[in-house]
């Protein structure tokens, strides 16, 4: 039952859905506000994701409640990029949820998309607009205007509504565009698409993977750092290793996501008591 | 210090709305800024409230939750500065040093909350499986209704127990092990992610592309060791990545034209 939901790599129906129409296009941009409602460590803002594109996919698969169920659970994976660009991903893997491309297509795509977004956002809106909007602002209301606050709010959402809604129409017209010239190649595009989606990954495991270690051996004046050691064997070797443990444990012992949650909580804390973190 | 019940609700109701807005809504309501001017006014004296909310926006700036990692709760932080800066007359900065504690409250239970959340994701599995859409949208509704609600009483707590619960606050999270669990919990916390990362991989990785795998994971780890190259770190591995993959798919298309056109004898296509 579940696993035919969860192992499926194309749709039941594979006739292209109509194009969504703009009201649906706009419903999900306000939608994408609430990305991060239910954000977690360990699948980020996957089922925020999936709650902004929920109306789409909805419209998209109407004829066919098990493909619905199929587009629900993989767009439930591990998804994390800038709250305020997540609608170019959204554009671009609705057009393709659309035309019913493979499912791995699709992954693989959405994968892509959204890693590099999160450091073009951080530089436009934390770097910039927040520190020049807030600087000019926050001097203002210093000087007891009530202008100050009212006059950050319009700049910064302006922008940031300008930004959600360009993406949303853009991006999903791109990904319309394109995938006319993908169809006559897709098994190769998706093999492409796989490839870059797992270089992403693996980029991500060292960019995300901020796990150290505190421990020291006791050495008269001069201590050994473990951590300094392991970072002259391989550095960023920790998030690498529990990536790669954790895939064993669930593709060759068959554990549960919540089964790793619970065994990395045990390390965490146990850990933190004996002075390893 | 002393607040009516009409004062203590609002801001009980605005620290709600705050929390949320942190993550998700406008994502620019619990600005310092904002936040003390609203509270300010509610406490009866907007000028306070926008002075101290102006002055704590200037020191946060360069101090954003960028790239996953937490300050002590700005949220919270702001809040709770200008209600002791309303209630006892004091400057910002004396007002900001006695609002830490509770900022420190708000970010472990930021912590709690996004470990608390992973076990739920099998919630939302089940509500895939059954093609429950209305589930989905609850599960992010209550999330968010749980973050709001327990900022909430942190203000609440603060406006009525004022400075001396602060310090409890302060003693209780510098005894050991409520200073070890939430070591701990952090610690698990960021290896969470590894889990995402692990399914990915599951569904993601054939055989033949581990190779693929560890070298985004080298290029990331050795941009990683460039200071100046933090923020576009991820543009440009996306570029090496690109180029990697449109090789493949130029080489495996014009393998497969020459492969169909063998017969025509067509064997220099490319």
């Amino acid at each position: 039952m579940a696993s035919n939901i969860t192992n499926a790599t194309s749709y039941n129906n594979l006739t292209p859905a109509q194009p969504l129409d703009k009201a649906t296009l706009n419903k999900m941009v306000w939608r994408s506000l609430n990305l991060q409602g239910s954000f977690n460590y360990e699948r980020m803002q996957a089922a925020g994701w999936l709650y902004g594109i929920l109306p789409g996919l909805e419209k998209i698969h109407a004829d066919n409640e098990e493909d619905l169920k199929i587009s629900m659970a993989h767009n439930l994976e591990f998804f994390n990029t800038h709250p305020f660009l997540v609608t170019f991903v959204m554009g671009i893997v609705l057009s393709l949820e659309q035309q019913k491309a493979d499912i791995n297509t699709i992954r693989a795509v959405r994968v892509a998309a959204m890693g590099p977004l999160g450091g073009i956002g951080d530089a436009i809106f934390w770097f910039t607009l927040v520190p020049i909007a807030a600087g000019i602002c926050s001097n203002m209301a210093i000087n007891g205007s009530f202008a100050g606050p009212i006059l950050f709010l319009i700049i910064f959402n302006a922008v940031q509504f300008a930004v959600r809604f360009w993406l949303m129409g853009w991006s999903y017209k791109l990904g319309t565009q394109a995938i006319e010239l993908l169809t006559a190649n897709a098994k190769e595009f998706t093999r492409a698409a796989s490839m870059l989606g797992v270089f992403i990954v693996g980029a991500l495991t060292s960019n995300y993977g901020g796990t150290t270690v505190a421990l020291e051996i006791a050495n008269g004046d001069a201590p050994i750092n473990i951590q300094s050691i392991l970072d002259g064997v391989l550095p960023k070797l920790i998030p690498l290793g529990l990536t790669l443990m954790l895939y064993f444990l669930m593709k060759k012992k068959g554990w549960t996501p919540i089964k790793c949650i619970v065994l990395l909580l045990v390390i965490g804390i146990v850990g933190a008591f004996i002075g390893l973190f | 210090m002393s607040f009516n019940a009409i004062q203590i609700i609002l801001v009980a109701i605005v620290a709600f709305i705050v929390a949320i807005d942190q993550f998700n809504l406008l994502e620019s309501l619990y600005q310092p800024i904002v936040t003390g001017a609203v509270v300010g006014a509610i406490l009866g004296d907007l000028h306070t409230g926008l002075v101290v909310g102006g002055t704590y926006q200037l020191m946060t700036i360069g101090n954003m939750p960028v790239g996953g990692a937490q300050p002590p709760n700005a949220v919270i932080g702001g809040i709770m500065a200008t209600v002791f800066a309303v209630a006892s007359g004091l400057d910002t900065t004396a007002a900001v040093g006695l609002a830490v504690p509770f900022a420190l409250v708000g970010q472990y239970m930021v912590t709690l909350l996004f470990t608390a959340m992973s076990p739920m994701m099998s919630w939302a599995d089940k509500c895939a499986e059954k093609g429950d859409t209305k589930g989905i949208v609850t599960l992010n509704y209550c999330a968010m209704a749980i973050l709001g609600a327990a900022f909430a009483i942190v203000c609440v707590a603060g406006l009525i127990g004022g400075e001396a619960l602060g310090t409890s606050f302060a003693n209780a999270a510098a005894t050991p092990v409520v200073a070890k669990i939430m070591a701990g919990l952090s610690a698990a916390g960021g290896m969470m992610r590894f889990v995402g990362f692990a399914v990915l991989l599951r569904i993601m990785l054939s055989n033949d592309l581990w190779g693929i795998y560890f070298a985004g994971f080298a290029l990331a780890t050795v941009i990683g060791y460039i200071p100046e190259l933090g923020g576009s770190a991820l543009i440009l591995i996306a570029f090496v990545g690109i180029a990697v993959a449109l090789y493949d798919f130029q080489t495996r298309c014009a393998i497969k034209a020459n492969a169909g056109s063998a017969a025509g004898g067509d064997e220099d296509g490319i």
